[in-house]
């Protein structure tokens, strides 16, 4: 083989090698220049996101840290890998041994555990530590835990209405929890974080931060010791008189502030899930009832602060039956002629229903609209009703005698403790409150409660009057002797209502209450207790006076309210 | 001994673009090797940084070019059955268990003091001398059926051994560096073609012959199987790693790929230093190395066409085949065209008895082209 020959294959091999190195250029120009961000898939994902949950703020009564009412709590669930579960063939094992240690429910837990497609399913939720440590010692694959956060009540039924409860999703689904729940939830952080090719998050290549911001505590104006005993009080009502329900409501006179409110029959907050609608009920705000004699008050407040009538004027009570509009109308006790200071003591029916003619139905109606029926009082819980106050237009010829004594209409707890508050406040009727404030982690107080008037619907001259008045209720011959305070000055109005039933009314069930506050000359606190449908007795001075006293007396007493002129009145009587 | 005079004399006829081809490609390559280990400011993988290594093995290296540069490649020669024997009788060392030092599945490493030894290496050099020093021989007949058999078992013993390792990429350069050395050795094509269909013929047995790995490797690559988060991991992430570099690259110590770890952190500073290079440096970078090492065959290849000396024109073709085989298999499976195999980039990667091997390499082309005629 010669030179020249050589020398060709060398310089084939020498363009054979540039080619191909060239053919390799033009690969890799392709490669970078056709973008890699094509390939953008499951190999690709190079962040990760996680969010961080946050503490839902506590619930505190008025005075603050001490009273903790709802609060937050690390609990676990226990989760299960289906597939490896059931691929391991340890269903019935696992559903035994974690039943011995917590309760689940077998069948729906099984009935989770055999979908070998999925690769989560709860076993049991919120669970506490003891019981973490002894599932984790049970060792078995494909037994996972999950850290959650369990909202607590530790009082259990404790002020149950107003508190309201959250769901499993941690939403707050009534009571203060819902409508406070945009403060208490706080928002979770999120970040997102680069990983890298292990999968390990790079701290330093954060590329998403959002703060979490944790959940604000709700300051309420429920003072949990006057709340403790009006519960106490109204376990007793049930107790003896077995009624459907009752309530209870305390309202500060000056601000509208709600101390305390109750509600029978209540339910555990932490076992929501078991209780009915109708005991989920808030029942001083939630439901309507005819408020019967109480309603009095309005009516004569009105004619007073009309001038139509004056303490002292004097109208024929018929001799306890009177027929009006072609419909009788009686008094529980027949009555000659009384003052209208002796209609609002004993309560005449015929009384009331004469001083309404008086003032006449377009005035009756403007002062109920003012007194706040038939409209929310804008309490700051849901579920509040409107109340039943048809438009005077509608009245039929009768329904003024009627009205005035507080049938045909219907209110809520909280407007017929703000008619006696209104009085009791010189007039100014407030709006009522259960949220004192809302101070976020940070100290920082995100909204605060100032005290609103409503309307000013009668003056501080007839506002005196009513007290007097009402007052007098109290005394001996009053319907509300009952109510009476050893040491106290007691102001209020009792209520016996028949039932609406049938386009008639009962006989039989009433509503028994007594509305009115303390002191009667200074008046501090209002209270309103509503007794529904109590089994044997069912007069408002029977039933629901007592309950009324024994709160008032705890009350003034926890609240020290000053007892101006107290001894030389009470002490006489 | 060599004079002083001698030495100058032999300094004036180096061929300086080989030098600083070398000295670039050899910058280039501790500087990515730092890159490829970098996690962040002042962390590194392991104890001892692996450029700082990568420094020492190429100041060894450089040494180790101008001693054999200096020295009379003939010399070499003579010495070439014997260097091939050590070569042999360590690839034979290196499979018993307990001296070989077996790394990812492969057993390749001899343990030594202070370092380890890949002999697989040295011997693609062994073999190259040995064959340049049979096929120039004037005694030998290259149209003589015998002498092609011969060449082919000097070349077919070193074959099988590395393929037992098994470091199956280091195996496959003997083939076309055997193919280009018998080419211009002058044996006929004829006989050429002939090599080539058998060797076709026996791919299949090949094939069945293979590790689960290996062949899982071809899969990924014939895009039977993609396996994204398996074998064809590497592939897919070193194609975007060089996509992602664009024209001129996320900048060094930039690369995500590479310094967030999704680029296998066992290989980027070894088998996969060019997808580091492309991501950082971008089209520029790639494309300029491809020319340095362009730059590099196509001197070795002037050297080849410029001497008279059979055995150095051997020599010379020789180590510009195994720099391509290497230069080519790595880059191709750096960008997705060859299946992945561990063969790692001359000159770039880290790696101590390949730096020194790759050196040795081109200290020889260096060698021959310093004695090449005067005339030339």
């Amino acid at each position: 083989m010669n030179d020249g020959q050589i020398r060709r294959r060398c310089l084939l091999v020498t363009v054979f090698f540039t080619c191909v190195l060239m053919g390799l250029g033009s690969r890799l120009a392709l490669l970078h220049f056709r973008a890699g961000s094509q390939r953008v898939g499951l190999v690709d994902r190079k962040t990760i996101e996680q969010t961080v949950r946050v503490r839902r703020g506590a619930i505190v009564d008025c005075i603050g840290r001490d009273g903790i009412l709802a609060i937050d709590l690390s609990v676990h669930d226990v989760c299960a890998d289906p597939q490896v579960i059931s691929r391991n063939g340890t269903v019935d094992q696992l559903l035994e041994q974690v039943g011995k240690i917590v309760d689940i429910e077998r069948d729906r837990v099984r009935a989770r555990l055999v979908r070998e497609d999925r690769r989560f399913a709860y076993v049991a939720r919120f669970v506490r530590d003891p019981v973490v440590r002894e599932v984790r010692t049970l060792g078995m694959e494909g037994v996972f835990f999950e850290e959650a956060l369990r909202r607590h009540y530790p009082h259990h039924n404790f002020m149950c209405h107003v508190l309201g409860f959250t769901n499993l999703e941690g939403k707050g689904c009534a009571g203060i929890e819902q409508s406070c729940d945009r403060f208490l939830r706080g928002s979770s952080g999120l970040y997102e974080t680069e990983v890298d090719g292990r999968r390990h998050r790079r701290y330093d290549r954060r590329t998403l931060h959002i703060a979490p911001q944790h959940g604000a505590n709700v300051h309420l104006t429920i003072d949990q010791q006057l709340q403790y005993m009006a519960e106490r009080a109204l376990d007793r009502v049930v107790e003896q008189h077995a009624p459907l329900s009752c309530h209870v409501i305390i309202q500060r006179v000056a601000t509208g502030e709600i101390l305390a409110m109750v509600s029978r029959p209540g339910y555990d907050l932490n076992d929501y899930r078991n209780v009915s609608a109708g005991d989920r009920l808030n029942r001083s705000i939630g439901i309507v009832f005819e408020p019967g004699s109480t309603l009095k008050a309005a009516t004569v407040a009105a004619a007073l602060n009309e001038g139509v009538v004056t303490p002292d004027s004097r109208f024929f009570c018929e001799n306890g039956l009177w027929s009006a509009f072609g419909r009788p109308l009686r008094d529980s006790h027949g009555y000659g002629e009384l003052t209208v200071r002796d209609i609002v003591k004993k309560s005449s029916n015929i009384g009331s229903a004469k001083i309404a003619i008086r003032l006449g139905k377009s005035r009756l109606a403007r002062y109920l609209s003012d007194f706040g029926l038939g409209q929310r009082t804008g309490i700051d819980l849901p579920g509040e009703e409107h109340g039943i106050l048809h438009p005077v237009g509608k009245w039929p010829g009768i329904a003024i005698t009627r009205i005035s004594i507080g049938q045909g209409v219907a209110v809520t707890g909280i407007q017929l403790l703000g008619v006696y508050c209104t009085i009791a406040n010189e007039g100014v009727r407030m709006r009522p409150y259960v949220i004192k404030k809302v101070v976020d982690p940070d100290g920082n107080v995100l909204r605060s409660t100032r005290p609103e008037v409503l309307s000013r619907p009668i003056t501080p001259r007839t506002a005196g009057q009513m007290r007097d008045m009402l007052e007098r209720v109290t005394e001996k011959g009053g319907t509300g002797r009952r109510a009476a305070v050893e040491g106290v000055r007691v102001a209020g109005k009792t209520g016996t209502a028949q039932k609406p039933e049938h386009g008639g009314y009962s006989e039989t069930n009433f509503v028994a209450s007594f509305v009115g506050f303390v002191p009667a000359d200074a008046p501090e606190i209002g209270i309103l207790v509503v007794v529904d449908d109590p089994a044997e007795e069912y007069y408002g001075g029977l039933v629901a006076a007592p309950a009324f006293r024994e709160i008032a007396a705890e009350a003034v007493r926890y609240l020290d309210i000053s007892a101006s002129g107290v001894e030389l009145a009470g002490r006489t009587r | 001994m060599m004079r002083i005079g001698a030495i100058g004399a032999r300094l004036q006829r180096i061929s300086w673009i080989m030098v600083l081809t070398i000295a670039a490609l050899m910058v280039i390559g501790i500087m990515f090797v730092y890159s490829a280990e970098y996690v962040s400011s002042g962390e590194w993988e392991s104890s001892v940084p692996k450029y700082q290594r990568q420094i020492m093995w190429a100041l060894a290296g450089i040494v180790c070019y101008f001693c054999v540069a200096a020295m009379d490649y003939h010399r070499l020669g003579k010495l070439s059955g014997w260097i091939y024997l050590i070569g042999i009788l360590l690839l034979i060392v290196v499979l018993v268990p307990g001296v070989g030092v077996k790394k990812y599945g492969a057993q390749r490493w001899i343990r030594l003091p202070f370092f380890t030894m890949q002999p697989s290496e040295l011997v693609k050099l062994a073999v190259l001398l040995a064959l340049a020093q049979y096929m120039s021989r004037p005694d030998v007949d290259l149209r003589n059926m015998r002498t092609v058999l011969i060449v082919l078992a000097l070349i077919g013993l070193p074959f099988v051994l590395i393929a037992r390792q098994p470091d199956l990429g280091t195996a496959m350069v003997l083939v076309p560096f055997a193919f280009v050395m018998m080419l211009i050795a002058g044996v006929q094509v004829r006989v050429l073609v002939t090599i080539v269909v058998i060797g076709l013929m026996l791919v299949p047995v090949a094939w069945f012959n293979m590790d689960d790995y290996q062949q899982d490797r071809i899969r990924v690559f014939l895009g039977i199987d993609q396996d994204p988060l398996g074998t064809g991991w590497t592939k897919i992430q070193s194609k975007l790693a060089v996509g992602s570099g664009a024209l001129v690259g996320k900048g060094f110590l930039r690369g995500t790929q590479n310094i967030l770890g999704f680029l296998p952190r066992s290989v980027a500073p070894t088998d996969f230093i060019y997808s580091v290079i492309a991501e950082e440096r971008g089209f520029i970078g790639s494309a300029s190395v491809l020319i340095l090492f362009a730059i590099l065959i196509v001197c070795g290849m002037r050297t080849a066409l410029l001497t008279r000396d059979k055995f150095g024109r051997l020599l010379a073709v020789g180590v510009v085949t195994i720099l391509f085989a290497h230069t080519f298999v790595n880059i191709a499976m750096t960008i997705g065209l060859m299946p992945i195999t561990g063969l790692p980039l001359p000159l770039l990667s880290y790696g101590g008895t390949f730096t020194i091997s790759t050196m040795a390499g081109l200290g020889l082309l260096q060698s021959v082209y310093i004695r090449r005629p005067r005339n030339a």
